[in-house]
C-alpha cells in the first residue's frame, strides 16, 4: 500500500534507512549499490517470514517509507523540552490487573525496596508468585478457586489468562521462602470476564431464524467477514456445534 | 412504508499537536491535513447541500482537544502559512506538469484552485475559526454536535480511576459548552471503548446518549430483542447506540471497502516522496524531511507499485456506482428485516471524520452524493440519534457488554505488547494528582495554576493516540517521547508540592507551551469533593 518513488530518494535519505536496517558500509556504497543492498536485504526478510507462515510481510516498499516516516519524526524529537526518563517501577508494593479481552488480563507490579530488604533479610532463597484467584463475586477475600504462577524477583509485569467467562478476578503477588512460610505482598483489584447471554442459549438462535437474523445481519461484513471478537467466535462456535451435533 | 432511518456520526478528533517553540514541526502537519482535506471541504458541502435546499441531519463528534487547536491563534496563523505553501507548490506543479507530466495537468490545477478555496473560505467566512461553520449548521438544525473524552482517552483501561474518568468527561463538556455554546446531549466514546457502568459518568454530565461498537449487544448477558437496530437504555437511562458494521464496513474496510477501487486515488503516491529532493525541498520539513504534500496524480491501480495515473472521470462514475450500491444494501437490508421489527429500524453509521476527503479522497463527494440520493427517497432518511430516541422514547433496557472497536474487540491495541508500559505510570499519575487533589484542595494563585497545569499535564499523558501510534509503529518515538514529556511535567510539579514550593519560571513556560483547557480546575481529581460537588 505504502509506495514511495524510491528512485527519487536522496543519497542521505537511502544511507539512513540502510543504518538503520544495520549494514556496516552505508557510508561508502553509492545509491545503486545501496537501493540493490536493500532490496536484497529486504526480500530476504520477507522470504525468512512467509517461511515462518507469516502470510502478511511488509514489502519492500513500505518497509522504505516507513523508515523514512521514522527519520522524519526523529528529526525535531530530539530538541523537545522536558523529557525525562522514566522509573522501571515506583516505591510502593502494589499489583494491577488490566482486563485486555475476554481471556486475557495484564497484571504489573512493583515491590519497594524495604519490602524486598526485609524478604531478603528473612530469607536468601525466598521466591515471589502470583496467585491468579476466581471469585464466586466481587467479594476478593472468598476465592473460589486459584492458580499460582512462579515469577522471578526481577519481573515487574506478566499476562494473565483467564479462562472462564461471567467470572471475577484478582491477582496477588505472594513470597515463599525455603521453609515453605509465605504471605501476600499485595492485591490487585478484580477484573470481570465477560459472559454472553448466546453462549448458553444457542439452541434458540438455531431454531430461531428471526432472532439469528436480528443479531448477525449487522455483524457480518458484504464480504463475509464476521467482527473481530473472541466471545462473539465463540456464539457461533457453539453455534456450529449445535448444529453439526 | 417503514422507513429506514441511517444514523451518521462523524468524529473529528486530532491530537493535541502545538508546538510554537519551533517555526514549524512535522507533526502538527496532522492538523492541518486534516483542516484542508476533511474539515473545510466538509463545511463546503454541507453548506451547498443547505443552500439547495437538501434535508439531512447529521451528528458530528468534536474533541476537546481538536476545538483547542482549531481555536488557537497560533496555530490558525500555521495553517495559512500551510496553506500559502501549498498553494505556492500548486503553482509550481501546474508549471511542471504543463512542461513535463501532462497527464496530471488537470489535477494539479484542481488541487491549486481547492488550495485557494480553502484560504479564501478561511479567512472570509470563518475568519479563521471554522467551529463557527459547524455551530451554524447546528443552529439550522442540520447538524447535531457532541463531545468525547477531553484527550480521547480510551476510558475502560481507567476503569479503576473514577476521578479520572470524571474528569475527561467533565473536561469534555465544559469545553463543548466553552466553544459552541450549548451543552452536548450525546457523547462519542473514543475507539467506542466501553465497560458495564461507564454510562454513570455520563449520566452526571446530562450526557444521555453515545455510541457502541458492533458487538456490545449481542455479547450482553440478556438477550437483546432488536439486535443493532435499535438503541438500548442502560439500566441508569443513558441511551446507547450499536454500530452497524456490515453497512460501516462498505465503506470503512481496507480490504472490501468501497475506497480500495482501483479508479480511487492512491494516498502513498505523493510528489512529497517521489519528486526529486531539489525541487521539493522548500514544501517539505527541513532540513531534507521528505512529509506528504497532497499532489498525488496516481489511482490505486491494484497491489503493486506500478500505479496508473489518477483519471478524476473515472472516480466520478466509481463514486456514483458506490453511492448507489450503499443505498441499495440499505434497502436489501430494510426487505430482511421487514416484519421483524416492531419499528422503524435504525443503522447507526460511526466513522472518524477525517476518512472522508484526508484518507478517502473522494469520501466527500460520495457522502454528499449518499445524502442527496437519500433525500429523494421515502424509505430512508438521515436523522440524528435524539432524532429516533424522540420517535420511540420506550427501548429495551439492557447493560451492554464491555467492548470497543479496535481489532480482537477489547483492548489490545492500547495495552498490547508494545504499549501496555505506559499504563504503570500514567495510573501513577493519576493517583498522585489525587493525592494532589487532596492534600492541596482549593487552592488559589500560583499553586492554583501549578496544580491546574499538573491537570491538564495528567490528562494529555492519557490519551489514547499515543499508545495507538507506539501501536502502529509510525511515528512511535514521537508519542513516546510526548507522553514522557507530559508524564516528566507532571512529576515536575508533584515533587515540587511535596516541598509546598511552586517554580514559577517553569510554570510560566509550561502553560505557554500546553494552554489546552484554560478554565481546567484541578479539584475535579477530588473524589470527595466532586461527591460533595454533585450532590450539592
Amino acid at each position: 500500500m505504502i509506495t514511495p518513488n524510491i528512485d527519487a530518494l536522496s543519497l542521505g535519505e537511502l544511507q539512513y534507512i540502510a543504518r538503520k536496517q544495520g549494514l556496516d558500509d552505508a557510508e561508502v556504497l553509492d545509491r545503486e549499490e545501496l537501493l540493490e543492498a536493500l532490496q536484497e536485504l529486504y526480500e530476504e526478510q520477507e522470504n525468512r517470514l512467509h517461511g515462518e507462515g507469516i502470510s502478511y510481510a511488509p514489502s519492500a516498499q513500505q518497509r522504505f517509507m516507513n523508515t523514512l516516516v521514522e527519520h522524519e519524526s526523529d528529526a525535531n524529537l530530539g530538541l523537545l523540552p522536558g523529557v525525562q526518563r522514566l522509573p522501571e517501577t515506583y516505591c510502593e508494593t502494589r499489583i494491577h490487573l488490566l482486563f485486555k479481552d475476554p481471556y486475557w488480563a495484564h497484571a504489573y507490579w512493583s515491590v519497594c525496596p524495604a519490602d524486598l530488604q526485609r524478604l531478603e533479610q528473612s530469607s536468601e532463597d525466598f521466591s515471589l508468585f502470583l496467585r491468579v484467584a476466581v471469585h464466586e463475586s466481587a467479594d476478593r477475600l472468598r476465592p473460589a478457586d486459584s492458580v499460582d504462577i512462579q515469577v522471578m524477583t526481577t519481573d515487574i509485569s506478566w499476562n494473565i489468562n483467564l479462562p472462564e467467562r461471567g467470572r471475577t478476578y484478582s491477582v496477588s503477588l505472594h513470597y515463599r521462602d525455603g521453609n515453605g512460610n509465605g504471605g501476600m505482598l499485595c492485591q490487585s483489584d478484580t477484573v470481570r470476564t465477560p459472559k454472553s447471554y448466546w453462549i448458553e442459549h444457542s439452541r434458540t438462535l438455531r431454531e430461531d431464524e428471526k432472532t439469528f437474523t436480528l443479531l448477525f445481519s449487522s455483524l457480518v461484513s458484504k464480504g463475509g467477514v464476521m467482527v473481530e471478537d473472541p466471545l462473539l467466535r465463540e456464539v457461533i462456535e457453539h453455534l456450529d456445534a449445535r448444529m453439526g451435533g | 412504508m417503514p422507513r429506514n432511518s441511517l444514523g451518521l456520526i462523524l468524529n473529528a478528533h486530532m491530537p493535541y499537536v502545538r508546538h510554537p517553540e519551533y517555526p514549524r514541526f512535522l507533526e502538527e502537519d496532522w492538523l492541518f491535513e486534516a483542516i484542508g482535506e476533511t474539515y473545510l471541504p466538509l463545511l463546503r458541502m454541507f453548506r451547498k447541500l443547505r443552500e439547495e435546499g437538501v434535508p439531512f441531519r447529521v451528528t458530528m463528534s468534536f474533541s476537546p482537544t481538536l476545538c483547542a487547536m482549531l481555536s488557537d491563534p497560533i496555530l490558525q496563523g500555521r495553517f495559512t502559512d500551510y496553506l500559502r505553501l501549498h498553494q505556492e507548490l500548486g503553482e509550481k506543479e501546474v508549471e511542471r506538469c504543463t512542461q513535463e507530466q501532462q497527464p496530471c495537468l488537470p489535477l494539479a490545477k484542481s488541487y491549486l484552485e481547492m488550495i485557494n478555496r480553502n484560504l479564501q473560505e478561511y479567512f472570509e467566512t470563518y475568519q479563521c475559526n471554522i467551529l463557527s461553520g459547524f455551530r451554524d449548521l447546528e443552529a439550522t438544525g442540520h447538524l447535531d454536535l457532541i463531545t468525547t473524552a477531553a484527550t480521547h482517552a480510551y476510558l475502560p483501561l481507567y476503569h479503576e480511576y473514577p476521578s479520572a474518568i470524571n474528569a475527561q468527561i467533565e473536561l469534555a463538556v465544559q469545553s463543548h459548552i466553552n466553544h459552541f455554546k450549548k451543552r452536548p446531549k450525546g457523547f462519542w466514546l473514543p475507539e467506542c471503548g466501553y465497560f458495564p457502568g461507564l454510562e454513570e459518568y455520563l449520566q452526571k454530565e446530562e450526557l444521555s446518549y453515545f455510541q457502541l461498537a458492533a458487538q456490545a449487544l449481542v455479547l450482553s448477558e440478556e438477550p437483546v430483542k432488536r439486535g443493532n437496530y435499535a438503541p438500548v437504555t442502560c439500566p441508569n437511562g443513558v441511551a446507547a447506540f450499536a454500530r452497524d458494521y456490515h453497512l460501516t464496513n462498505l465503506v470503512w474496510s481496507n480490504v472490501e471497502g468501497y475506497p480500495t477501487d482501483p479508479h480511487y486515488r492512491e494516498f502513498y503516491r505523493d510528489i512529497g516522496y517521489d519528486l526529486p529532493m531539489e525541487y521539493i525541498k522548500p514544501y517539505i520539513h527541513s532540513p531534507e524531511v521528505r512529509v506528504f504534500t497532497g499532489y498525488k496524480y496516481f489511482a490505486i491501480t491494484g497491489k503493486g507499485n506500478d500505479k496508473k495515473f489518477y483519471v478524476p472521470e473515472l472516480a466520478r462514475r466509481k463514486v456514483q456506482e458506490h453511492a448507489d450500491n450503499f443505498i441499495y444494501e440499505i434497502r436489501q437490508k430494510g426487505r430482511k428485516l421487514a416484519g421483524l421489527l416492531d419499528r422503524e429500524p435504525f443503522y447507526t453509521l460511526a466513522f472518524d471524520a477525517e476518512l472522508f476527503g484526508h484518507w478517502w479522497f473522494e469520501g466527500l463527494d460520495w457522502l454528499e452524493s449518499v445524502l442527496r440520493k437519500v433525500s429523494q427517497t421515502d424509505d430512508m432518511l438521515f436523522e440524528t440519534q435524539l432524532d429516533y430516541l424522540k420517535r420511540y422514547p420506550e427501548s429495551q433496557v439492557l447493560q451492554p457488554a464491555i467492548s470497543s472497536w479496535g481489532e480482537g474487540g477489547y483492548s489490545t491495541v492500547w495495552a498490547g505488547g508494545s504499549n501496555v508500559w505506559i499504563y504503570r505510570h500514567v495510573h501513577k499519575a493519576i493517583e498522585r494528582m489525587e493525592e494532589l487533589a487532596i492534600r492541596f484542595g482549593d487552592q488559589g494563585s500560583l499553586k492554583q495554576r501549578f496544580l491546574n497545569q499538573a491537570a491538564r499535564e495528567v490528562l494529555l499523558s492519557m490519551a489514547s493516540d499515543w499508545p495507538f501510534i507506539i501501536h502502529n509503529g509510525t511515528s512511535s518515538s514521537y508519542a513516546e517521547k510526548r507522553l514522557k514529556e507530559h508524564l516528566g511535567n507532571f512529576n515536575v510539579v508533584y515533587e515540587n508540592m511535596c516541598k509546598n514550593a511552586v517554580n514559577t519560571e517553569w510554570l510560566v513556560k509550561a502553560e505557554k507551551r500546553d494552554i489546552v483547557f484554560p478554565d481546567i480546575d484541578y479539584n475535579m481529581f477530588n473524589q470527595k469533593s466532586n461527591r460533595n460537588r454533585y450532590n450539592g
